[in-house]
C-alpha cells in the first residue's frame, strides 16, 4: 500500500470515517438530531468533494484492483446526492415513530461506502465487497421500524432472498475465476476475448457461471421473475426506507453490472444479450400490469420501480450493438439519475402524508390533497408524470434516450423499443390515478392536516427543481454521462 | 427597437405561461383578480398573433417569423419555430378561441378557479406551441405539453362520468403519441445514419429536404408513416379510433369542449399535413386507399349514429367525427381542391363547433341537464338564443354563404375529380347533417315548451350580453369566411403548393406482401 494508493480511495475512506463519526457523535450526545444531521451533511459535502478532486486524475491503486475513472466519479457524486436527499426527507417521519436518526444516517453511510467500493472496483471479488456492503445496511434499514411487524418481515423476506442470490452470483464469479483464471475484470476481459474469438463454443462451465451470475444480479436489481422479495419488502419498510431501498440498491446493482457485464463479460455479450432482452421485456410489462391493480401507492410505486428496471436494462441491451454502445451505456446512466430524482420524489410525498402515525399508503389517503395540501398535490403530480414519462420533465427525456439507444441498436433491442412505449402508456393509468384521488376525489371524513416539515420541504423542492432542469436543459448531464460511458469502454 | 425584431412566436406561444405563473401566486380569495389576470394575458397572445397575422407574407411560401436556438446540441435538437400560412391562421384560431374560452369559463367555474385557469393558459401554450415547432422534439414535447392540463380539465371541472372520460382521453392519445416518439427517434436516426452528423437530424425543414432529394427508406417510410398516422388519427379523431371522443366532449366543460373541438381535433390533421405526408410522401401513398376508406366510413358512420344521440353534447361530438373525415379526405386525394378544402373545413369546424358548443353551454347553465328529449318550444322563451343557434346550426349544415358551405364544396369537388363513387358517398352526407342538425333543432326550439322547461321558471333566461359577446366573433368569422373564403385560400395557398408538390412527385412504396 503506497500514498498514491491512499489518496486514490481517499473519498471511499472519507464516507468510512463519517459513518464512524455519526457513531461516535450519538455516543457523545445520545439520540440527538441536529449534530446528526451538521454531521452527515457536511461528511457528505467532503466525500463528494474528495471523489470529484480524485476523479480529475482517472488511474488505478492496489495493484489495479481499484480504478477511479469517470464512471466512478459520475455514480459516487450521483449516490451521495441520493443519500441526501434521503437525509432530508427521513427525519420528519423517523421521529413521528420514534426511530433514532443517528444510528440511521450511519448505516445511510456505510451503504454509500459499498457502492462507492462497486463503481470503483477492478476486481471481482472487489466488486462482490462492494455488493455486500451495500446491501447489508439495506437489510437493517428495512427492518428499522423493529416493532412493526410487518417492517421486520419485509426485512427477513429481503434477507434471506438476498442471501440467496449473494450466494448465487458468488458461485457464478467461482466459475469464471476458474475457467479464466483472474480476478481482474481487464484479465477476465481479454481471456473471454479469446474464447470469444477462437471457434470454439462457450464451454458448459462459463455458460453456467454466465447463468449464475445473471441470475445473482436479476435479484438484486429485481427482474422478473426474480422480483418477488421487492413489493413486501418496498411496503414493509418505512416510507423514507423505500425510497431508498428503490433507489440505491437497484442503481448500484446496475452499476455493477456497468463493470461485471460491460467491462468482464463483455466480449461474450453474443451469447448474454437475449436474455437481457428477455429479462427487459418481462420486466417492464409484467412490472406495470401487477402495479395496475394495486390501491396502495406504496405498493404500486414498488411495481413501478421493477418496470422502471426493465426501461433501464433496455440500456444494456442496446450496449451489445455496435451501433450503440455509447448509446445505450449513456441511456443506461442517464436513466439511473432521472429515475433517482422522481422516483425520491416521488416516495419523499407519501412520506410526507405519512407523517403522523396511522395513515396508511392506501390511495384513499391521497383524496382531496389537491385542495388539504396543495403544493404536495402538485410536486406529486409533477413526479408523476416524470415517471410517466411526459415532457418537459427528466423522465420523459431518459425515456426517450433509452428509446434512441433502442432504436439505434435494431433487432432484438429495437422490439423493445415498441414494447416499452406501449408499456409506458399503460403505466400513465396508474400513474395518473393518484392524480385522479388527489384532484377528483373527495376524502371521507376529514383527515388529519397534513404537516411538512422544512427537511422535507428542501428535499421536494431540490427533488422538483431536478425533474423539471434535467429535464428541459439535459445537456450539462449527458455531457457527465458521456464521458461515464466512454470511461468504460475504453 | 423595431417590432419586426420581437421574437413574435414565441412571445405569442409563452406570454400565457407568464400569465398562469403570475395566478399561481395570486391569492386564492380574488376570484376577480385571477379572471382578470387570465383573460388579459390571452388577450394580449392575441393581439400578437393579430400583428403575426398582418406581418405574415402570404406570398413567401418559407417558414416566416423564424427564431432558432441550439438546445441539446449533441443531437442537433433545437429550439426552432417558424409558421407558414397554415401555421399562422392556426395560431390565430387557437389564441382567439383561448380567450373566448377563457371568458366563457367566468361564469361557469366557481371551484378551484385558480387552477382551472393555469390549466387553461397552459393548454394554450401547448396548443400554440405545436403549431410553430419547426424541430421534431420540440413539437413533441408541445404535443404532450397539451395533454395534462386537457387532463386536468375533463377530470376536474367535467361532468358526471368525467374521470373515465378523462383516463380514456389520456390513454388513447398515449399510446399513439408515444409510438409516434419511436418513430420520431427512428427518423433522426436514420438521418443521422445517412448523413453521419446529428446536425439536423430533427430539424423539419432538413428533413422535408432530405425526403425530397433521397427520400427515407421504405421501410422506415412505411413504419414511420403508421405510427405518425396513428396518433394523429386519434387526435382528429377518425374511425374507428374515435370512440375516446364522445366522452370527452360530453364530459368536458364548456370552455374544454370549446378547445377540443375547435383546436385539439385540428393538431390530428395539422400534423397529417404538416409531418406525415411531407416526410414520408410514399408511404402516405400507399395507405391512402385505406384512409379514404376510413375517412368515408366516419363521415357516414358519425352521421348516422349522431341522428339517435339523445344528449345535447353527444350529438355534436358526433357530428364532429363526420365533419373531421371531410378534412382526411381532402387530404388524402392529393389534390388541390381537396387540400384547399380539407384547411377550410379545419377552420370552420373550429368556428362551427365552437360556437355550438359555447350555446350549448350558455344553456346548460340555465337549465342543468342536456338531454334533448327534455327541451322543447325554447324558441318562444328565448328568442335571441334560437336565433344564434339556428345560425351555427345552419352554418353546420353547410348552408352557403356562411363558411361551412365551401370547405365541403371545396372536399366534394376534389373527391369527384378523384373518383366519383367517392364523390357520391361524401355528397349524401350532406342530407345525413341536414336531418340530424333540423332534428335536433326542432325538438329543441320549435313547439310547445316542455314541462321540464316550464318548471325552471324564471331561470330560463335569454342570452346575456357577456355570453354574445363570446359567439360574435366567430359568428362574424363565419360570414366573413363564407363570402371571401379567399381569404384563408389566398393565405394558405403556399403551403398547399408545398405539400402537394412534394407528395405528388412520388409514388406509393409496395408493401412486401402486395407485391
Amino acid at each position: 500500500m503506497t500514498w498514491a494508493d491512499i489518496s486514490t480511495i481517499a473519498p471511499l475512506a472519507a464516507a468510512i470515517i463519517v459513518a464512524a463519526v455519526l457513531i461516535v457523535t450519538d455516543i457523545v450526545l445520545p439520540g440527538r438530531r441536529a449534530p446528526a444531521l451538521v454531521v452527515a451533511f457536511l461528511g457528505l459535502a467532503v466525500v463528494a468533494g474528495l471523489a470529484i478532486a480524485v476523479g480529475r486524475t482517472p488511474g488505478t491503486a492496489f495493484d489495479g484492483a481499484y480504478r477511479v475513472d469517470d464512471l466512478t466519479t459520475y455514480l459516487d457524486v450521483l449516490f451521495v446526492a441520493v443519500i441526501a436527499l434521503t437525509l432530508l426527507f427521513a427525519p420528519d417521519y423517523l421521529a413521528a415513530r420514534d426511530l433514532p436518526l443517528p444510528e440511521f444516517a450511519a448505516v445511510l453511510l456505510f451503504a454509500l461506502s459499498g457502492v462507492m467500493l462497486i463503481s470503483a472496483s477492478a476486481d471481482l471479488l472487489v466488486l462482490f465487497l462492494g455488493l455486500e456492503l451495500m446491501v447489508l445496511p439495506g437489510y437493517l434499514l428495512a427492518g428499522f421500524a423493529k416493532r412493526d411487524a410487518l417492517s421486520t418481515e419485509g426485512a427477513i423476506k429481503y434477507f434471506l432472498l438476498g442471501s440467496f442470490s449473494s450466494a448465487i452470483f458468488l458461485f457464478g464469479l467461482a466459475f469464471v475465476w476458474g475457467l479464466t483464471g483472474t480476478t481482474r475484470i481487464d484479465g477476465v476481459a481479454t481471456a473471454l476475448k479469446a474464447i470469444a474469438a477462437g471457434s470454439t463454443p462457450l464451454s458448459p462451465g462459463l455458460a453456467m457461471g454466465l447463468a449464475f451470475l445473471t441470475t445473482g444480479v436479476a435479484f438484486k436489481i429485481a427482474a422478473v421473475p426474480f422480483h418477488y422479495w421487492t413489493p413486501d419488502a418496498y411496503q414493509g419498510s418505512p416510507t423514507p426506507v423505500t425510497g431508498y431501498l428503490s433507489v440505491v440498491p437497484k442503481v448500484g446493482a446496475f452499476a455493477l453490472i456497468l463493470r461485471l457485464f460491460v467491462g468482464a463479460l463483455g466480449p461474450l455479450s453474443a451469447d448474454w444479450n437475449i436474455v437481457i432482452v428477455l429479462l427487459a421485456a418481462a420486466t417492464m410489462t409484467l412490472g406495470n400490469l401487477v402495479a395496475l391493480t394495486q390501491d396502495s401507492v406504496k405498493r404500486m410505486l414498488a411495481y413501478s420501480s421493477i418496470a422502471h428496471t426493465g426501461y433501464m436494462l433496455i440500456g444494456l441491451a442496446a450496449w451489445s450493438s455496435p451501433n450503440s454502445q455509447i448509446a445505450g451505456l449513456e441511456g443506461l446512466l442517464f436513466y439511473g439519475a432521472a429515475y433517482a430524482a422522481m422516483n425520491l420524489g416521488a416516495f419523499a410525498v407519501v412520506a410526507a402524508i405519512q407523517r403522523r402515525t396511522g395513515i396508511s399508503s392506501q390511495l384513499e389517503s391521497f383524496a382531496g390533497l389537491g385542495r388539504r395540501a396543495p403544493l404536495l398535490a402538485a410536486l406529486m403530480t409533477l413526479f408523476l408524470l416524470s415517471l410517466t414519462g411526459i415532457p418537459p420533465t427528466v423522465g420523459f427525456f431518459a425515456k426517450a434516450y433509452i428509446i434512441l439507444a433502442a432504436v439505434q441498436a435494431g433487432g432484438p433491442a429495437g422490439i423493445l423499443a415498441v414494447i416499452a412505449v406501449l408499456n409506458a402508456a399503460a403505466a400513465a393509468f396508474y400513474y395518473l390515478r393518484v392524480v385522479v384521488y388527489m384532484f377528483m376525489r373527495e376524502p371521507k371524513g376529514e383527515p388529519a392536516p397534513i404537516v411538512i416539515g422544512r427537511l422535507m420541504r428542501t428535499g421536494l423542492l431540490v427533488s422538483a427543481v431536478l425533474t423539471v432542469v434535467l429535464g428541459l436543459a439535459p445537456g450539462l448531464l449527458l455531457t457527465l454521462v458521456g464521458n461515464a460511458a466512454r470511461a468504460l469502454t475504453l | 427597437m423595431n417590432v419586426a425584431d420581437l421574437p413574435l412566436l414565441s412571445l405569442i406561444t409563452f406570454v400565457p405561461l407568464i400569465g398562469a405563473i403570475v395566478i399561481a401566486f395570486l391569492p386564492r380569495d380574488q376570484p376577480g383578480l385571477i379572471r382578470a389576470v387570465a383573460l388579459a394575458s390571452a388577450l394580449i397572445s392575441f393581439g400578437l398573433s393579430l400583428l403575426l397575422l398582418i406581418g405574415f407574407n402570404p406570398t413567401n411560401p418559407a417558414f416566416q417569423y423564424q427564431e432558432v436556438h441550439d438546445w441539446i446540441p449533441a443531437f442537433g435538437i433545437q429550439y426552432k419555430v417558424g409558421v407558414d400560412g397554415l401555421s399562422t391562421i392556426l395560431v390565430v384560431l387557437t389564441t382567439t378561441l383561448s380567450w373566448i374560452s377563457i371568458l366563457a369559463s367566468f361564469r361557469p367555474i366557481k371551484t378551484s378557479l385558480k387552477e382551472y385557469m393555469i390549466s387553461f393558459l397552459i393548454l394554450e401554450v401547448g396548443l400554440v406551441g405545436v403549431f410553430i415547432s419547426l424541430d421534431l422534439f420540440l413539437f413533441y414535447i408541445f404535443w404532450e405539453v397539451e395533454l395534462v392540463p386537457m387532463y386536468l380539465i375533463i377530470g376536474i371541472w367535467g361532468g358526471a362520468n368525467r374521470i373515465y372520460a378523462t383516463l380514456k382521453f389520456v390513454l388513447y392519445t398515449l399510446v399513439g403519441s408515444l409510438l409516434m416518439l419511436v418513430a420520431i427517434l427512428a427518423t433522426a436516426f436514420t438521418f443521422q445514419n445517412a448523413t453521419g452528423s446529428w446536425v439536423g437530424a430533427f430539424d423539419f425543414i432538413t428533413l422535408r429536404n432530405f425526403a425530397v432529394t433521397s427520400g427515407f427508406v421504405g421501410n422506415l417510410q412505411l413504419f414511420a408513416f403508421l405510427a405518425f398516422f396513428l396518433a394523429f388519427a386519434i387526435k382528429v379523431p377518425m374511425f374507428p379510433v374515435h370512440t375516446w371522443l364522445p366522452d370527452a366532449h360530453t364530459e368536458a366543460p364548456t370552455a374544454g369542449s370549446v378547445m377540443l373541438a375547435a383546436i385539439l381535433l385540428k393538431l390530428g390533421a395539422y400534423g397529417m399535413i404538416r409531418f406525415a405526408v411531407p416526410l414520408f410522401p410514399g408511404a402516405a401513398h400507399t395507405f391512402a386507399p385505406i384512409i379514404i376508406v376510413l375517412s368515408l366510413i366516419g363521415i357516414v358512420y358519425g352521421a348516422i349514429v349522431a341522428l339517435v344521440q339523445p344528449d345535447w353534447k353527444r350529438l355534436i361530438a358526433y357530428s364532429s367525427v363526420t365533419h373531421m373525415g371531410f378534412v382526411t379526405l381532402g387530404i388524402f386525394i392529393f389534390q388541390e381542391q381537396g387540400l384547399q378544402g380539407a384547411i377550410v373545413q379545419m377552420i370552420n369546424h373550429g368556428l362551427i363547433t365552437g360556437g355550438l358548443f359555447l350555446l350549448v353551454g350558455v344553456m346548460y347553465e340555465r337549465t342543468h341537464d342536456r338531454t334533448i328529449a327534455k327541451f322543447g318550444g325554447l324558441a318562444g322563451r328565448t328568442p335571441v338564443y334560437t336565433a344564434a343557434f339556428g345560425f351555427f346550426v345552419f352554418a353546420s349544415a353547410g348552408l352557403p354563404g356562411l363558411s361551412g358551405f365551401v370547405g365541403e364544396f371545396l372536399v366534394l369537388l376534389g373527391s369527384f375529380a378523384f373518383n366519383p363513387w367517392v364523390g357520391a358517398v361524401t355528397a349524401s352526407c350532406m342530407i345525413w347533417a341536414a336531418a340530424y342538425l333540423l332534428y335536433m333543432f326542432q325538438q329543441i326550439f320549435t313547439g310547445q315548451l316542455s314541462d321540464f322547461l316550464r318548471g325552471l321558471g324564471d331561470h330560463l333566461t335569454d342570452i346575456s350580453p357577456i355570453e354574445m359577446l363570446t359567439i360574435l366573433p366567430l359568428a362574424a368569422l363565419i360570414v366573413a369566411f363564407g363570402l371571401f373564403p379567399g381569404l384563408i385560400l389566398h393565405l394558405v395557398q403556399g403551403s398547399v403548393t408545398t405539400v402537394l408538390s412534394e407528395v405528388q412527385a412520388v409514388s406509393a412504396i409496395h408493401l412486401f406482401f402486395w407485391q
